[in-house]
């Protein structure tokens, strides 16, 4: 969650040809972790012999292995990159990104975590569905999530492609088709086993890439954060107070609605919670990642003062206005090609494993979702069931290798900037309300989803972000860059007012019940 | 949650109080970023502690009675 940041981070903007000479280093880093991922899959394949497999792993992957696959699909290269970047070019104000992110785990973890792991099968739609009217329901959670993870998915998608053209010298084609090729293969044949996996080892890289980092930053100041700082200070006056990324108080409270409640939302965190055996392992499990992402972003802190001083912003910024290089160039400084060929490498790691996540849950709610529950009511077998997931990978595969190659060059920041405001607002309510109040209807839940879903769209599309820096117009209808502030009481409001509206006896007779399976589980 | 909120109001209205330096090098604002990360981690240690030492325990005791 994390690529938020890219809304201030125009990736497309880097400048390509400054940076992209072949490093057969990070080419080599890069093969070594296919092969042993591919390899982990080929041994997915084998376990992996029903939808249950398929999409949760059995519900056999532990609380520690849990929360590092956690970890994984929270800290996207985005956010490794990005923050690093962000904080690098405007000191304070990239911590705002840091913390926001880290606070949506909290939250995650009193609201969500355990109730969902205990009425859902494989997607979030399956709680919000459990004493609601199944196929209405369904469809609109299907409508958000997919529009969640399309967005997502193309900022990756470019991101990757750009990324892997600049550290690696390929063609920005041919890394999309390269990212979506492999990913394919691990979620096609490996499921959520392999994805679960890949991600785990993808979030061990990452973090001790971090802290490596970090140390040798840190080396450089007498180990002390403060001198660092101080010295940054010294450098470029006023980074350690808020500066210009914040200079309209709504649109900090607004990113702050988003960043915090979009968490709860994301499909593909959601469904981690199925992949455990109880409860018990689902609380762990975000007990352990909020403290590995939380060491993460104030890690990437340091990496990203230590590129203000040592690498200086005149020199990121030559690289790529967006700042995206800063811990790259900052890895080169520090240990030379060899140690930038291992960066590299782990940052295109990260794109595949993300990727891989999303496009599972994706899969999740066209097959087990829209399929299965709505297009079959519920009575479709093991092989038919199967049949349609992959295939609904292949197709989504497909689509974001389509949808990379057509954006390409297009400014990321806007879809990531509509991943998290859908999520905040189409799905949070919903779920939400649907396990703690009594009085919420079909109706009402159906209402807030796609509310939610469409207002966001609508009011991203009418902020500065778009009408000003992409179409050029003068001014935008909407004046916050983040529609959070506005969708997410709506979206609120919506389900509160329809439910007093409308009455659903069925839906309160089966409350009770679903309190007792939030408790004791199935 | 209202920790990060009171601290995203800061950002949001009071910008020069995070600029103000507690210690040469250590803003305001940074001390006080990551203590609303240390938070965090203590209140989901806190809470997943408790859960896992007295609610458990509780919940089964609960099962076991109504069987």
């Amino acid at each position: 969650m994390h690529e938020f940041l890219s809304l201030y981070l125009p990736l497309a903007e880097v400048d390509i040809k400054s940076l992209g000479h072949f490093n057969p280093l990070a080419i080599f880093f890069f093969v070594v972790f296919v092969t042993i991922s591919l390899g982990i899959t080929y041994w997915s394949a084998k376990l992996t012999k029903s939808t249950s497999h398929f999409y949760t792993a059995g519900g056999n992957i532990s609380g520690l292995q849990n929360s590092l696959a956690l970890a994984g699909d929270f800290m996207s290269a985005a956010s490794f990159l990005g923050i690093a970047g962000l904080v690098a070019l405007n000191g304070f104000d990239g911590l705002i990104y840091s913390i926001g992110f880290l606070v949506g785990w909290p939250i995650l973890m009193f609201l969500i975590a355990e109730p969902l792991r205990n009425l859902g099968k494989y997607t979030f739609a399956d709680v919000v569905a459990y004493r609601l009217r199944q196929k209405p329901v369904r469809i609109a959670a299907a409508i958000g999530s997919l529009a969640v993870i399309s967005f997502y998915l193309i900022a990756q998608m470019v991101g990757a492609g750009e990324l892997i053209e600049l550290l690696f010298g390929f063609e920005y084609e041919l890394a999309v088709v390269i990212v979506g090729g492999v990913m394919m293969a691990y979620v096609i044949f490996g499921g959520m086993i392999a994805t679960t996996w890949v991600q785990i080892i993808k979030a061990i890289l990452l973090l001790s890439a971090t802290v490596l980092l970090a140390i040798l930053v840190l080396a450089q100041f007498h180990f002390s954060p403060t001198a660092l700082f101080a010295a940054a200070a010294d450098k470029y006056p006023g980074v350690l107070a808020p500066g210009k990324q914040v200079s309209d108080p709504f649109d900090a409270i607004s990113l702050g609605m988003s960043l915090m409640f979009g968490t709860a939302g994301l499909p593909h965190i959601l469904m981690r919670f199925y992949t455990v055996p109880d409860s018990k392992a689902a609380r762990n499990s975000v007990a352990y990642a909020t403290g590995l992402i939380g060491a993460f972003y104030l890690l990437t802190f340091i990496l990203g003062f230590g590129a203000m001083v040592l690498v200086g912003q005149d020199a990121i910024k030559q690289i790529g206005s967006g700042g995206n290089m800063a811990a790259p160039m900052l890895a080169q400084f520090l240990g030379g090609d060899a140690f930038l060929g291992f960066i590299a490498a782990v940052s295109f790691a990260t794109i595949l494993a993300v990727v891989a996540g999303l496009t599972l849950s994706g899969a999740a709610a066209l097959s087990h979702d829209l399929w299965v529950n709505v297009v079959r009511s519920g009575h479709a077998d093991e092989t038919e069931q199967f049949k349609v997931a992959r295939f609904a990978t292949a197709f989504l595969g497909a689509l974001a290798i389509l949808l990379g190659i057509l954006f390409k060059g297009q400014n990321v920041a806007y879809m990531v900037g509509l991943a998290f405001a859908i999520a905040a607002s189409a799905n949070f309510p919903a779920l939400l309300l649907s396990m703690l109040w009594k009085r919420l209807t079909t109706n009402a839940a159906v209402a807030s989803m796609l509310v939610g879903t469409f207002s966001s769209l609508l009011l991203i599309y009418f902020s500065p972000t778009i009408q000003v820096t992409i179409l050029k117009h003068a001014s935008a209808p909407f004046p916050l860059k983040n529609p959070g502030l506005i969708s997410i009481p709506l979206a609120f409001l919506v389900a509160i007012v329809i439910s007093w509206l409308t009455h659903e006896s069925s839906s309160q007779q089966r409350f009770v019940e679903m309190e007792n399976r939030i408790h004791f589980g199935s | 949650m209202f920790i990060y909120f009171g601290f995203i109001l800061l950002i949001a209205f009071n910008k020069p109080l995070l600029g103000s330096l507690v210690l040469p090098g250590l803003s305001l604002g940074i001390l006080l970023g990551a203590l609303v990360i240390v938070a965090a981690w203590i209140l989901v240690f806190i809470y997943t502690r408790w859960l896992n030492k007295n609610y458990d325990d509780a919940l089964e005791k609960l099962t076991r009675n109504h069987q």
